[in-house]
């Protein structure tokens, strides 16, 4: 085609991100995820009187000279997405790192800031945005509620029981009481031993097993979800769940 | 070049398509290969599932394969081919594979599990992290470069490299309008990483 100085960051993406460098989001992307109420942190890196006047639906004001003094306030969750804005893409420019160095991998600054959202007639809030950051990782598709599946493995729900698919040996140190073990290799042949008319909540360690014995029964028709966490169960039957980081 | 590779895909698709059975392509509503990887792999046999690596667990012996519209559950076994990586659990999640497998009993076991190898690229054409920084910081038009996107735009919007424009790699014949006029200036292209 003519061009005489082509040259391919083959690296890409992921070296960007992991050398810490700046990354700009779209205001659609944003939009996206309000629209499918996926989880993000928006920060409004403005003074505290513009963002009072009006900011981002959905955002948290912290001025930029405040931001430092803020890290407490962020997630534990390094995952999570986290967009700064300014009035303008300049104007946050200058934060990206303080964010990003506190391990961040997913913070961007969102291009056009507060005035090319306002100018392209996107939802704005007035008035005082909430002080704490709230950040709850959107389910996988198909995990169970750790409290519903605590309540299952209590046997406090008749209409449900629980499915352990780690292995023979594993579940031999311990299983919850009443629990239906077969390892996750052999739930495909002994869907029979599965009852079709009770809910089957499955887990495993990890979640990893329990995803896929939740995908073989779900395509064959059983109403299953899975536990997505860290679970160990003693060999009293009593268990602790931690959510994965 | 494209456009005529464009078109023996589409012909080879055509006949595959004819090949399958009906009552097969009903069941299998799930795609056994991810759309992008369509774009150069269209001599796929019929046992053969190309996506990205969801999960792997070691102890039921089971990979869970994404293919965008689901997942593929297949066993493996100490006879499963593994190449391109040391190990099934040493292979980064998200990763593109290519597993070829038989079916015994209903289950899918196997055979073979190819890690996509990065692409060959004459080192001339490579620029470093070292010398883009720098450029990027300047910005494209101080520092009269021109930064291309090749991801598909939803990563795009996602997050990118300050002042690159989204041209979408399966859609860049249809967007040659928006590279620079300037044939002479840098031209640099990238995407989500070595695959």
């Amino acid at each position: 085609m003519g061009y005489t100085n082509i040259k391919v960051f083959h690296d890409g993406l992921p070296a960007w991100k992991k050398a810490k460098q700046p990354l700009h989001s779209v205001s659609k992307s944003l939009k996206n995820m309000m629209d499918t109420e996926t989880p993000v942190v928006l920060i409004d890196v403005r003074d505290a009187d513009s963002a009072k006047a009006a900011h981002i639906k959905g955002a948290i004001s912290i001025p930029g000279d405040a931001l430092a003094a803020a890290k407490d306030r962020f997630p534990a969750i390094k995952k999570a997405p986290i967009v700064l804005y300014g009035a303008d893409t300049e104007a946050a420019q200058q934060y990206f790192s303080t964010v990003r160095d506190w391990g961040y991998m997913n913070t961007s600054v969102l291009i056009g800031g507060f005035n090319g959202w306002q100018k392209a007639d996107l939802p704005v809030a007035s008035g005082d945005t909430p002080t704490e950051i709230v950040y709850v990782p959107k389910p996988k598709a198909g995990a169970v509620d750790i409290a519903a599946f605590s309540d299952a493995a209590s046997n406090k729900l008749t209409d449900v029981v629980v499915l352990d698919v780690r292995t023979d040996d594993e579940t031999e140190a311990g299983k919850i009481a009443g629990a239906i073990t077969i390892p996750a290799e052999e739930v495909i042949e002994r869907l029979d031993e599965i009852p079709k008319d009770k809910q089957v909540f499955i887990h495993c360690s990890t979640g990893i097993r329990a995803e896929m014995a939740y995908l073989t029964l779900t395509e064959k028709g059983y109403q299953a979800k899975f536990l997505d966490a860290n679970i160990t169960v003693a060999d009293n039957g009593t268990y602790e769940i931690s959510e994965k980081e | 070049m494209n456009s005529t590779l464009m078109k023996t895909a589409l012909g080879l698709a055509a006949v595959s398509l004819l090949l399958v059975p009906g009552t097969l392509l009903a069941k299998d509503a799930k795609p056994k290969v991810l759309k992008p990887c369509m774009q150069c792999h269209t001599d796929d046999t019929e046992n053969d599932i190309r996506g990205r690596l969801g999960s792997v667990s070691m102890k039921a012996e089971t990979l869970k394969v994404d293919t965008g519209g689901g997942s593929w559950l297949v066993n493996f076994d100490d006879e499963t081919i593994l190449t391109g990586a040391e190990a099934l659990n040493k292979i980064e999640s998200g990763k593109e594979v290519l597993v070829t497998y038989r079916q015994e009993d209903g289950l899918l076991i196997a055979d073979s599990v190819d890690v996509k190898p990065p692409a060959e690229l004459d080192p001339a054409l490579l620029i470093k992290l070292e010398e883009l920084a720098p450029l990027v910081a300047m910005g494209p038009e101080k520092g009269e470069f021109t930064i291309v996107d090749a991801r598909p735009g939803k990563l795009f919007i996602e997050g990118h490299i300050p002042g690159a424009i989204s041209i979408y790699d399966a859609q860049f014949d249809k967007n040659l309008d928006k590279l620079p006029k300037n044939k002479d200036n840098l031209l640099v292209f990238y995407c989500g990483g070595p695959t």
